[in-house]
C-alpha cells in the first residue's frame, strides 16, 4: 500500500497513492471506524482510482444511511471528479428536454438528409466494388447455376401469368377506347410497342425485385446475423467476388430471357382479349402486331433488363450487407431492398426512355 | 513479440450523433506462442478489440504492430456455413490460401481427429450439437495453422462439462502448434485455467485494470490451493469492475 488511512478521534487522514490493490486494507480500516460524525480528509492524498473511490463511496454511504455523518476535506480536481461521479450516479434522469416543435422538425429534415445521403454514397460505392469484383474475380459456376435456378426458372411461372393478364387488361382497354373510333385494328401495334418497350419490362423487374432482391438482401443479412460474413472475410475472401458477383452474373443472364418470355406473354394476352372482346383473329392480330414491331423493340426490352439486372442484384445486397444487429434489421434490410430496388428501376426506365427513345429506326416525335 | 497496440482508441456515435468511447486507449503487447486471456464484464470493448486486431473493424486512434502471418478466428457461435458438411467448413479456410486437393483434404482429416469429429465429416452443421460445432469452429480456426488465433467467447453457450473439455483441447492443440493465442472470456475460471497471461478490462470505456502473467504449473488442476488462490484474486478485481454499488451490503 503506497497510501495511508489515519483514523484520530472523528477524523480520518487519507494521505498517498490508492490502488485496486489496497482494496482490501481500505475496506477493512473504513469498516471499522465508527462514529456519529467524520471528517474525512484527503489533502495529503494524491490519487484514489475508480475502484477504491467507489468502495470508499459505498461504505461511507452505508454508515450514512445508519445515522453517520460524513464532510470531506482538501480533495484535489483529480479525486473529486471521480466522487462526483457517484454522486451524479446517484440522482434521478434528468426529464428530457422540451424541443421547439419547428426546430425539432428541422433537425428531422436535416438527420434524413443525412441518413439519405449516406445510404446513396454507399450504395454508389458498393456498386463500383461490386462491378470491379465481376470484372476481375473467379466464377463460381455451381452456386451462379443455383442463382440462375431460384431468380430465373422458379420466376417464369408468375412472370408468365402476370404479365398475360396485364395484356388481356390492357387488350381489353385499349381495344375498348379504340373500337368507339372504329380503330381497333391499332390495338396490337399499340399492344405490343407498350408491352415491348415498358410493361414487359417493368413488370418483370417488380417481380425479380421482389422475388429474389429480397430473397439476397434476407440471405446476405442472415449470414451478417450469423458472423458468417465476418468469418469469409477474416479468412481473406473478397466478400463482393464470394457473395455479389454470383448474384449479378446470374440476373444478367436471366432477366434478359425472362423479359422475352415476358413480352410474348403479354402479347398472347392481348390476342386473348382481342378475340375474345374485339372478335380479332389471332392471325390478324399478328399481322398487326408484326407490322408494328421492329427488331430493336425486343432488344430495347433486353437492354434495359440488363440495367435492372444490376440495380436488383446490387441493391439486394447492398441492403443486405448493411445490417446491424439482429433479426429485426434483416425485415428492415428486406423492405428497404424492394422499394429501393422498384424505385431505382422506375427512375432508370424513366431516364433510357427519355433519352434513347430516338434510337428507335423509324420513329420520329 | 507477436503483436503490441499503442493508444488503440475506438469511438461510437449514439443515436443523437454524440461519440463516445468504447476502447482505450489500450496499451498492450503480446510475446509469441503466449496465451493470453482477455477477461471483462459484457460490454467492456472486447470483441470490439478482437475485432480490430482482425482487421473487422479500424481503430479511431492508435498504433497496430501485427507480425505478418496467417489469422485464426473462432466466433462466439461458431459461424460455420450452414450449406457445407463438416469436412468442407473445415478446409474451406484453406482455399483462401490456394491449398487444394488431396493436402486440403488430409490437413481438415487431421484436424477433425484431433477434434474428435471425423466420423461426423459428413454432418452438416445443424445436425450436431453445440459442443460439436464449436469443435468444428475450432478446427476450421486451426486448419491453416495460424500464427495468430483469435477466440471470441467460444465456449460461452455449452455446458460446465463440454466447456472444460474443450478448453483442455484447445490449450493442448494451440501448445503443440506453438500459436500465440487472445482468448476472448467473460469467465474467471476459464481464464485462470487457459491463460499464460490474464488482462483484465474495465467498461466505459474500455479499458486495462490489470496485466498480470500467472505463475501456475501445467498441468492445472482446478483445485489446488494456487489455482484458486488467483481464482479468488482476479473475482475480487472482476467483480468490482462489474457493480461498483454491490459494496453497499456491508
Amino acid at each position: 500500500m503506497r497510501g495511508k488511512i489515519i483514523h484520530n478521534e472523528n477524523k480520518v487522514r487519507i494521505s498517498g497513492r490508492f490502488s485496486v490493490d489496497d482494496l482490501k486494507e481500505v475496506t477493512s480500516m473504513l469498516e471499522g471506524i465508527s462514529s456519529r460524525h467524520l471528517v474525512m480528509d484527503f489533502s495529503n492524498c494524491q490519487s484514489v482510482d475508480t475502484c477504491i473511490a467507489a468502495r470508499m463511496w459505498s461504505i461511507t454511504e452505508a454508515k450514512r444511511a445508519r445515522g453517520t455523518s460524513f464532510e470531506f476535506l482538501g480533495m484535489n480536481p483529480d479525486i473529486k471528479a471521480i466522487f462526483d461521479r457517484f454522486e451524479v450516479s446517484d440522482e434521478r434522469s434528468p426529464l428530457p428536454v422540451t424541443k421547439n416543435a419547428l426546430l425539432y422538425n428541422f433537425e428531422d429534415i436535416g438527420g434524413k438528409v443525412l441518413v439519405t445521403w449516406d445510404t446513396v454514397s454507399g450504395l454508389v460505392s458498393f456498386t463500383a466494388k461490386a462491378f470491379k469484383a465481376l470484372f476481375t474475380g473467379k466464377v463460381r459456376g455451381s452456386i451462379t447455376a443455383y442463382y440462375m435456378e431460384q431468380s430465373g426458372v422458379m420466376a417464369v411461372p408468375i412472370v408468365v401469368t402476370l404479365n398475360w393478364l396485364m395484356g388481356v387488361v390492357l387488350g381489353y382497354q385499349a381495344g375498348y377506347q379504340m373500337s368507339q373510333f372504329g380503330a381497333e385494328l391499332f390495338m396490337p401495334a399499340l399492344l405490343a410497342y407498350s408491352i415491348c418497350w415498358e410493361i414487359g419490362p417493368m413488370m418483370t423487374a417488380v417481380l425479380v425485385a421482389g422475388r429474389s432482391g429480397s430473397a439476397f438482401a434476407a440471405e446476405i443479412g442472415t449470414m451478417k446475423v450469423r458472423q458468417e460474413v465476418d468469418a469469409l472475410e477474416v479468412m481473406g475472401f473478397n466478400l463482393y467476388g464470394y457473395i455479389v458477383t454470383p448474384k449479378m452474373i446470374a440476373l444478367f443472364v436471366v432477366m434478359p430471357l425472362l423479359v422475352t418470355v415476358a413480352n410474348f406473354a403479354g402479347m398472347a394476352g392481348g390476342l386473348a382479349a382481342g378475340g375474345m372482346f374485339l372478335g380479332m383473329p389471332a392471325e390478324v392480330y399478328i399481322a398487326e402486331a408484326r407490322k408494328a414491331l421492329v427488331p430493336f423493340d425486343l432488344y430495347w426490352g433486353v437492354i434495359k433488363s440488363l440495367f435492372y439486372s444490376a440495380i436488383i442484384s446490387v441493391t439486394g445486397s447492398f441492403m443486405g450487407m448493411r445490417v446491424r444487429g439482429g433479426p429485426a434489421s434483416v425485415g428492415r434490410a428486406t423492405t428497404s431492398a424492394v422499394v429501393v430496388s422498384i424505385f431505382l428501376v422506375i427512375l432508370v426506365d424513366a431516364l433510357l426512355s427519355l433519352l434513347f427513345v430516338h434510337l428507335r429506326p423509324g420513329l420520329t416525335l | 513479440m507477436s503483436l503490441s497496440l499503442t493508444r488503440l482508441e475506438k469511438f461510437y456515435k449514439d443515436q443523437s450523433g454524440k461519440s463516445f468511447g468504447v476502447l482505450g486507449p489500450i496499451d498492450l503487447r503480446v510475446e509469441t506462442g503466449e496465451f493470453l486471456c482477455l477477461l471483462g464484464p459484457t460490454g467492456c470493448g472486447k470483441t470490439t478489440l478482437l475485432r480490430i486486431l482482425s482487421g473487422l473493424e479500424k481503430p479511431d486512434s492508435g498504433e497496430i504492430f501485427l507480425l505478418p502471418g496467417r489469422l485464426g478466428y473462432v466466433f462466439q457461435q461458431g459461424a460455420l456455413f450452414p450449406w457445407m458438411n463438416v469436412e468442407s467448413n473445415v478446409m474451406f479456410p484453406l482455399k483462401a490460401t490456394g491449398i487444394t486437393g488431396s493436402e486440403c483434404r488430409s490437413r481438415a482429416g487431421e484436424l477433425l481427429n484431433l477434434v474428435g469429429l471425423h466420423e461426423f465429416r459428413k454432418s452438416f452443421p445443424h445436425e450436431l450439437s453445440g459442443g460439436m460445432q464449436q469443435r468444428t469452429a475450432l478446427a476450421r480456426g486451426l486448419v491453416t495453422e495460424p500464427e495468430l488465433l483469435l477466440l471470441d467467447e467460444p465456449f460461452a453457450s455449452l455446458d460446465t462439462r463440454t466447456g472444460i473439455n474443450l478448453q483442455e483441447m484447445l490449450r493442448s492443440l494451440c501448445g503443440r502448434l506453438s500459436t500465440t493465442v487472445i482468448f476472448v472470456t467473460h469467465n474467471i475460471e476459464e481464464a485462470v485455467y487457459l491463460a499464460d497471461r490474464i488482462v483484465v478490462m474495465g467498461h466505459r470505456p474500455g479499458r486495462i485494470v490489470r496485466n498480470e502473467p500467472l505463475n501456475l504449473e501445467w498441468p492445472r488442476s482446478r483445485l489446488s490451493s494456487g489455482f484458486t488462490e488467483v481464482l479468488l484474486s482476479f473475482r475480487q478485481t472482476f467483480e468490482e469492475l462489474v457493480d461498483p454499488s454491490a459494496t453497499l451490503s456491508f
